[in-house]
């Protein structure tokens, strides 16, 4: 199924801002986050379709997802 | 003897009060700055220093009778208070347990030096007075309490751990006090305000159990821009004007020059 993918911040670095990726039935955001490597301690903010949702999170065919990194420096 | 009404309004030029006049009625009338600044715009004379704002008295004034708490005096929190100061915000608390040192000297406002092994409040105090000596400052050398905010009308996040900013965003909304978020790292950074009607802390800092990121990497741009978005809003908040980040969360990237609001 495709799914579009977007990284925030300093998730883009090597990677992509904005990507049409091809996932197979029952991947959740953890698989996607596997997937591009990315440490999932460091996974601050994640919408799929705009709406909040965790790691656990199942996606569908056309969902966007969006991955933001924690920040929380002062 | 003259009245400090007629002092001001005799000194005055085109309906301006220079930084002369204030301080020369503040040595003959005995009255801090912020009391001659205070009376020159009841009178609806602009002091000079605050002339290129372009509000018009009465929101100056509020400005001026406005006490707002700064909880953090590093990076934000530093660059923060200096904004709010030049504006004319008539009283900061500043709250901070650390002293200067030198890995703060990329970013931080006041670390200079000279400032190293300085305790960061007082280093802000003293640079702020002379910033604007108007401005009161309470430099608090600690961690904040529930009892430093009770009595001011904004919070700014200064802050650099997850969980004291959803102790202090807990606190904010108990006592009704908008707090205005600001967190950077590298390129990056985000800002909200956390209110009594809404608490972007849900959506940013949800996780209790998740490890603090470890040494803090920031580049001074990323806090300049945070800090001055910060400042922004605790005086849009002052004036009461609208603002999209009570509904939105602020995401800024200096690196691909991409600032955008999500709804929250």
């Amino acid at each position: 199924m495709q799914v579009t993918v977007k990284l925030f911040a300093f998730f883009r670095d090597g990677r992509f801002k904005e990507e049409g990726r091809e996932y197979p039935p029952g991947t959740t955001v953890g698989d996607i986050v596997n997937s591009l490597g990315i440490v999932r301690d460091e996974v601050g903010v994640v919408l799929v379709n705009s709406r909040q949702a965790g790691l656990e999170a199942a996606v569908a065919e056309n969902d966007a997802v969006a991955i933001f990194p924690v920040i929380g420096g002062g | 003897m003259e009245s400090l009404e007629e002092f001001l309004n005799r000194r005055s030029r085109d309906g301006v009060v220079s930084l002369t006049t204030a301080r020369g009625g503040s040595r003959i009338f005995g009255l801090p700055m912020a009391g001659i600044e205070e009376q020159a715009l009841l009178l609806g004379l602009m002091p000079g220093r605050y002339l290129r704002n372009g509000l018009d008295c009465k929101e100056q004034l509020r400005l001026l009778r406005a006490r707002v708490a700064v909880v953090g005096c590093g990076g934000l929190g530093g660059a923060a208070a200096a904004l709010l100061a030049r504006l004319g915000i008539g009283f900061l608390r500043l709250i901070d347990p650390d002293v200067f040192e030198e890995h703060n000297l990329n970013r931080q406002q006041f670390a200079t030096v000279g400032t190293l092994g300085q305790r960061k409040v007082q280093a802000a105090q003293d640079a702020l007075a002379e910033i604007n000596p108007a401005t009161g400052v309470d430099a608090v050398c600690g961690r904040w309490r529930r009892e430093h905010l009770e009595d001011v009308a904004v919070v700014i996040d200064g802050l650099d751990s997850a969980g004291e900013r959803r102790d202090l965003g807990q606190a904010c909304r108990e006592l009704a006090i908008p707090l205005v978020h600001g967190a950077v790292r590298q390129w990056y950074g985000q800002a909200a305000v956390v209110s009594r009607e809404s608490d972007p802390f849900a959506l940013l800092y949800p996780d209790t159990a998740s490890p603090e990121p470890g040494i803090p990497e920031v580049i001074a741009p990323t806090v300049a821009v945070v800090a001055a978005i910060q400042a922004a809003e605790c005086v849009k908040l002052l004036l009461g004007r609208p603002s999209p980040l009570t509904r939105h969360w602020l995401n800024c990237n200096l690196h691909d020059d991409d600032f955008d609001l999500t709804g929250f």
